[in-house]
């Protein structure tokens, strides 16, 4: 019961951990940027929903489009204004750069927002259910089956849809994809805008389970980290996997390690994988 | 010659500020020497031969720690800090092995992530560390300004050390491998370069300082805690520094810490509640208009003046 | 490019401008008590920071419209002269330096928490600068032998031990606690305490578990715990860690008949963002609101400095803003009972201290750490923070149950 209870509040998790990181693995894979600025874009996307919720009464989860929509804009007006200045630099600069960027957002919204930490409290939770001897978290649960439904919808237009493919000519190869008439430039700014919307999306979601504040932007970037190398790059199944891997690995590490070990494990975990097979399970290779 | 002339004059009033100045002015001049050397390690495995490593703050912290539980245990303060650089030393190599096959955003995460494990144990393993709650350090029973000017002088010797084993490497048989394989490793190993050893024999150089830069640290403000000495910024300012005077250059990251150093001081002084937002302005800024730091645009400059003059091409440095 | 007349008058310009600049500001020094305050007002633990800030401010600003500090037939106005450490404590260190050095502070107001306080703490002892800490409470801090540190919290077990009374004889039959802690100095400091604490009144400690900093889910430890379903739930961090811990602990089923968190609950910040949530939920502070003392310093009675801050701020204080507050009354009783500014008259002022503020008795013991206060034990009911304790204040009984 114990070990059903644990999987279970594993899998609810690892649900979030892979809407978070979705947005963060598609941009690394395709524009090879790693986006130190993903945490924050989360961040903002809950913020979005607590203000949406307290001035406007809007659920949360009705918020997400909202949150993705203004979130797509801000991702892409710095993909398009600053980022892509330097899309050819050695990784090194897009590293710095993303990082210098994200203090500047950072700082903006601890001025904005103040750093104390809000909640959103819902005038009608769901509440908790008891089946069969297992706890289910309702609120958590739903959050994280949009999430889920939410990537499956990003992976069918990335499939189906013109844009789609040609994002994923442009990460297959961004030179050949742009004799063929892509605007390679306009792509990136695109797929920066959609990992930014996701980002905000996850916000959305997430602000019923997380205390809301620009200091945990950090946190989610890191999960964003292990969950892409874990599942492999720049692919939704990807995130998924890794995600509800992370998940499960960080609730049964707890229980085997002890609570105070848990990030340890995640980032130990990461260390090896990376040493031994960086590809991920998925097996996709990412840039170098 | 000239430069080294110049140099000399530099160390020697430098070594001579303790006599004039405040307290308050040798703890800047202290932490400029300690950037220094970190900057200027990062610049062997970063700028030599290319690697993005974002390491550094494992070794400081790992360093500081080291030289911190022995001390606490007795051992004098010296062989504390000799012992934090073998340690790390040992610690870099053995990791360096283990991830140097990595390439580009890879090599980056695993070198970063490095430091969170450290942090992560630390903290766990209170028996050992101290963890959450931190170690104290035995303190010094001598004046203020003895300790002021000690840990000073202690600290601008690891630069100068620093800054020599630059100079060293960039003339040596180590930096020709490590500058090949920036320029293409593959090509590199097929010529013949154990490109392997000599990577890992940077990463290690780029560490041994630096393990001793934590321990110094430590002594110097007598309590650490783990978020202090693994701190995520303890790897990247070295790495704008060195960005900021010219990477892969001998005296670039030296020169890039003090204008950096400089910039934050009077920033932290003057933007109470925005100094984090000034600080990326500043790294955005140097990404767009320095890409090659302040030595490439002075080499910039200096080239395009030799051809407007139409002399024969000049010798490159 | 310039002449040499040019040349000679920039030059006296500018010898002019200095000398000006020098007098001018050894003049403004003289007018002023310059008090330094490093504090985090920017990183994780700028909350804290930003409520110290509020304490300091309201206290220069209700001295210095009564005209400042009257010492030696002369009024000074007072002046808090802030630097923010970015929650960095070699920072701190620096800062405290800094401001000493560079600012010539006459005293200072400690950073916040115990491990920043006592780094800092270092820096003001050798330069012999009085320095009171108003967020620190972890004996180690004052375990140095300095003369001129002083601190206006009371150890930890003064908050847990009134605590564990109240529970152990509260006659519903708590046997069992579980202890969950954040990884970081004080959450620990405090929890090992209530261990302490619980062992004396034969309380059993079914587990003891920590949780790193920056952990962002509790499931794990909370579905394990709630497997032996402990009568109380003692839960230290800060406000973050609490909010999260409450709501995990609900989604998960655990309701356990005492709930006691430190240090979240004291804030207005904690009850909005917990909402029903945090009804009956327990904890303990080193003050109150509803405490009453009738005091000597610029406040007077604890209601009065209540009412001006709520005027000010919009909000009733908690303890950490009120701590601040009171460490500038100390402040300046200890100047005025010494009649100067001379650092160690202030400091012998300190240690002989007997007074009476609006935050409550003020008498140091050997350490310097305050010894007089007696820590309020309150619970949230009807979403405010009310006394259960001491008899003296009390608003409401203590409520068992209720926790879901």
């Amino acid at each position: 019961m114990l070990t059903a209870q644990i999987l279970l509040n594993g899998i609810v998790l690892g649900g979030l951990y892979a809407c978070i990181a979705v947005g963060f693995s598609l941009v690394w894979g395709v524009l090879n940027v790693i986006n130190i600025l993903h945490g924050s874009f989360v961040v903002l996307g809950s913020y979005i929903a607590y203000f949406a919720y307290t001035y406007l009464g809007i659920h949360p989860y009705l918020s997400v489009p909202l949150s993705g929509i203004i979130l797509f804009f801000v991702g892409f007006a710095i993909q398009r204004g600053v980022i892509n200045r330097v899309i050819a630099a050695p990784v090194l600069t897009t590293l710095v750069l993303t990082f210098g960027l994200e203090l500047i957002v950072n700082n903006a919204m601890i001025i904005g927002f103040s750093a104390d930490y809000l909640s959103i409290n819902l005038q009608n939770p769901l509440g908790s259910k008891l089946i069969g001897g297992l706890v289910l978290p309702l609120d958590r649960l739903v959050a994280m089956l949009l999430a889920i439904i939410l990537t499956v919808i990003l992976y069918y237009i990335l499939a189906r849809s013109r844009i789609g493919r040609a994002i994923v000519a442009v990460r297959m190869d961004a030179e050949a994809a742009a004799l063929m008439g892509v605007e390679v430039k306009k792509i990136y700014a695109i797929t920066f805008g959609i990992g930014a919307f996701m980002a905000g999306a996850a916000g959305s979601l997430l602000s019923l389970v997380f205390p809301i504040s620009p200091l945990n932007g950090t946190e989610f970037l890191g999960i964003a980290f292990v969950v892409c190398v874990l599942g492999g790059l720049g692919s939704i199944s990807g995130a998924i996997i890794g995600g509800l891997a992370l998940g499960a690995i960080q609730s049964f590490g707890a229980l085997w390690f002890g609570p105070e070990h848990g990030l340890t494990i995640a980032f130990a975990l990461l260390i090896l994988l990376l040493i031994f097979k960086p590809t991920g399970i998925m097996g996709r290779k990412g840039y170098e | 010659m000239r430069h080294l002339l110049i140099l000399a004059i530099l160390v020697i009033a430098m070594g001579l500020l303790p006599i004039f100045a405040s307290n308050y002015t040798l703890r800047l001049g202290t932490m400029f020497a300690m950037y220094a050397v970190l900057a200027q390690s990062w610049n062997i495995i970063g700028g030599f031969a290319g690697y993005p490593s974002f390491s550094t703050a494992a070794f400081f912290g790992l360093g500081a720690y080291t030289g911190a539980i022995l001390q606490t245990q007795g051992v004098p303060m010296p062989i504390a800090w000799i012992s934090a650089c073998l340690v790390v030393t040992i610690f870099a190599a053995c990791l360096g092995i283990a991830i140097l096959h990595l390439k580009g955003h890879y090599f980056a995460i695993a070198s970063l992530v490095v430091a969170e494990v450290l942090l992560e144990i630390t903290t766990s393993w209170t028996d050992l560390t101290g963890g959450g709650m931190g170690i104290n350090l035995p303190i010094l029973r001598i004046s203020i300004e003895a300790q002021a000017s000690l840990f000073y002088w202690s600290m601008l010797l690891l630069a100068l050390l620093a800054l020599g084993l630059n100079f060293w490497v960039s003339k040596s048989r180590i930096g020709f491998a490590l500058r090949c394989i920036r320029q293409n490793e593959d090509a590199s190993a097929m010529v013949g370069i154990n490109t392997t050893f000599f990577k890992v024999v940077g990463f290690a150089l780029s560490a041994v300082l630096v393990g001793g830069a934590g321990a110094m640290y430590a002594s110097w403000v007598f309590y650490i805690e783990p978020p202090d000495v693994y701190s995520v910024l303890t790897s990247v300012k070295p790495i704008v520094m060195a960005l900021l005077g010219g990477a892969g250059t001998v005296f670039g990251p030296i020169i890039g810490a003090a204008i950096f150093l400089t910039m934050e001081e009077f920033v932290w002084r003057s933007f109470l509640s925005i100094h984090a937002a000034v600080l990326g302005l500043i790294i955005v800024g140097l990404i767009f208009f320095l890409p090659h730091g302040i030595l490439g645009l002075l080499s910039d400059i200096k080239k395009k003046s030799i051809r407007k003059r139409g002399s024969s091409p000049g010798v490159e440095e | 490019m310039f002449d040499s007349k040019t040349q000679k008058r920039s030059i006296i310009a500018s010898i002019m401008a200095v000398f000006m600049a020098l007098t001018f500001t050894t003049a403004t020094a003289q007018e002023k008590i310059r008090i330094g305050a490093p504090l985090p007002l920017t990183g994780p633990l700028s909350p804290e920071g930003l409520k110290q800030q509020r304490g300091y401010d309201l206290w220069a600003k209700k001295v210095n419209s009564g005209g400042g500090i009257s010492v030696g037939g002369q009024s000074y106005d007072v002046e808090i002269v802030y630097v923010d450490y970015e929650s960095n404590t070699p920072r701190a260190v620096q800062s405290a330096e800094r401001l000493i050095t560079e600012d010539n502070v006459n005293f200072l107001f400690s950073p916040f928490g115990s491990g920043a306080t006592k780094a800092a703490s270092s820096v003001s002892e050798r330069y012999q600068i009085p320095t009171i800490a108003a967020t620190a409470s972890s004996e180690a801090v004052y375990d140095q032998g300095y003369r001129f540190l002083f601190g206006t919290f009371t150890p930890n077990s003064t908050l847990t031990t009134p605590l564990t009374n109240i529970v152990a004889s509260g006659g519903q039959d708590i046997k069992t606690v579980a202890i969950y802690a954040r990884n970081d100095l004080f959450p620990i400091a405090i929890a090992r305490e209530m261990e302490k604490s619980a062992k004396l009144k034969n309380l059993e400690i079914i587990s003891f578990d920590e949780y790193a900093i920056g952990t962002l889910d509790h499931a794990s430890a909370l579905t394990i715990m709630r497997q032996s379903e402990p009568d109380w739930v003692f839960a230290t961090g800060y406000i973050n860690d609490l909010i999260l811990i409450r709501r995990q602990m609900s989604e998960l089923g655990i309701a356990p008949k005492v709930l006691t968190m430190i240090a979240g609950p004291a804030y207005k910040e904690f009850i909005e963002a917990t909402g029903k949530n945090a009804e009956n939920i327990s904890s303990a502070a080193w003050w109150h609101p509803a405490v009453s003392y009738n005091g000597e310093g610029v406040f007077g009675k604890t209601a009065d400095y209540v009412a001006e801050f709520e005027k000010e701020y919009g909000s009733l204080p908690d303890y950490a803003e009120a701590s601040a507050s009171a460490a500038g009354v100390i402040l300046q009783l200890a100047i005025q009972s010494a009649g100067s500014l001379e650092p160690n008259s202030v400091r012998d002022a300190l240690e002989n201290m007997n007074a009476t503020t609006f935050y409550g008795n003020v008498r140091f013991g050997e350490t310097g750490q305050i010894t007089s206060l007696e820590p309020p034990v309150f619970q949230i009911q009807d979403g405010q923070a009310k006394v259960v304790h001491p008899k003296e204040i009390q608003q409401a009984e203590m409520k068992y149950g209720g926790i879901n």
